[in-house]
């Protein structure tokens, strides 16, 4: 097992922080890729923040009422080592090797 | 005669992986804002259609992709309903019909766009099911705009004396992609067709949803006072900025646009 942490993204327009309104999840939950995991507000609107991969929630950085900087931790998860790339990267999603048998399979009729 | 007043707004139409055969949605966004902005980051187009609902989304006029027309006219009120009663035709929507639940539309606001549900509402029960009216306002801060007062900001920074222009004028400059003049226009309409929410009252079952510590959105209690079926729920420690992407919020919409 690997724990990968996310930062809160660049939200746009030079906005530096943000404010957590409301964790959608919890420590110990299963989160699935692109399911929402914290509603943020900055000055110019709320947003609820899509999760980038799949995973179990090892840590939420923050109460709701916190502000999280831009490029600072916001939230860390737990994923399976074969998932997991360099630690704060997102995992490439590369096609599996096929294996291809060049040995004939001889035809028993 | 024909007009194409909808041809100048930009609408979309969301469909739900699996329909669960009700009307559809239209979801109308407020002032300064946009579908981008109000629907779509926030979750409501994504948790709406996950519902099994279809969704119709509408930019106003003078924001998101929409056109922003040189006049003032093209902003009134009473011409943004009938832009988007015409969108509604295009898109398919049909009149109620008692035992069919795919008929009829319902409708979702916030902030303007719920000044514009109440009234179309209000207007045509024969096609409108159910209404949600989002951080809406009994007067409309718009109304009370001080106009020459923006544009002498514009102009040269003059400091805003007028509290509700001034925070107003801030919105509109922090919103991102807000197309300031445009929006002037928009007021300078609104100020001719002020809200009269005692004019029309909407007679289908009414949601009125805010955050109780929304400042712009007074007279919740007693715009919901005047229709016959209405519910009220508060959003605690929210405001009318942030209320919007609330799960509440939207987990309540949904089960009474379900009803």
């Amino acid at each position: 097992m690997a724990e990968i942490s996310f930062p809160l993204p660049d939200l746009g327009e030079g906005l530096l922080e943000a404010t957590v309104l409301e964790w959608l999840v919890k420590v110990g939950d299963q989160v699935e890729r692109n399911q929402p995991f914290v509603e943020v507000e900055t000055t110019k609107s709320s947003v609820e923040l899509p999760s980038p991969i799949a995973g179990i929630v090892l840590t939420l950085h923050g109460e709701p009422g916190d502000v999280v900087l831009v490029d600072t931790p916001l939230i860390t998860f737990v994923v399976a080592d074969d998932s997991a790339g360099i630690v704060g990267t997102v995992p490439q999603e590369a096609a599996p090797k096929r294996r291809v048998r060049l040995s004939a399979v001889l035809d028993e009729d | 005669m024909k007009t194409d007043l909808a041809s100048a707004l930009h609408w979309q139409q969301h469909e739900p992986a699996l329909d669960a055969g009700l009307a559809p949605v239209l979801l109308l966004h407020g002032f300064a804002s946009s579908t981008a902005l109000n629907w779509d980051a926030t979750g409501w187009v994504r948790d709406l259609t996950a519902a099994g609902r279809r969704v119709l989304t509408i930019d106003l006029l003078g924001h998101g992709e929409s056109h922003a027309p040189l006049e003032t006219d093209a902003y009134a009120p009473s011409r943004l309903r009938a832009a988007i009663l015409e969108a509604l035709a295009l898109a398919g929507a049909r009149p109620r019909e008692a035992g069919d639940p795919a008929s009829g539309v319902d409708l979702v606001g916030y902030s303007l766009g719920s000044r514009l549900v109440w009234e179309l509402t209000a207007e045509r029960p024969d096609l409108i099911n159910r209404a949600v009216l989002g951080g809406m306002s009994g007067e409309d801060p718009l109304a009370d705009f001080d106009l020459d007062a923006a544009d002498r900001f514009l102009a040269d920074a003059s400091a805003i004396a007028h509290e509700s222009t001034a925070s107003l004028m801030t919105l509109m400059q922090l919103a991102p992609g807000a197309n300031t003049p445009a929006l002037l226009r928009l007021v300078a309409a609104i100020k001719q067709e002020r809200f009269e929410p005692g004019a029309s009252v909407p007679s289908r079952p009414l949601l009125f949803v805010t955050g109780d510590r929304d400042v712009l959105a007074t007279g919740t209690t007693q715009l919901a006072a005047l229709a016959a079926d209405t519910e009220t729920l508060w959003l605690p420690a929210r405001s009318h900025t942030n209320a919007v992407s609330s799960r509440v919020f939207k987990q309540a919409a949904i089960e009474f646009l379900g009803r």
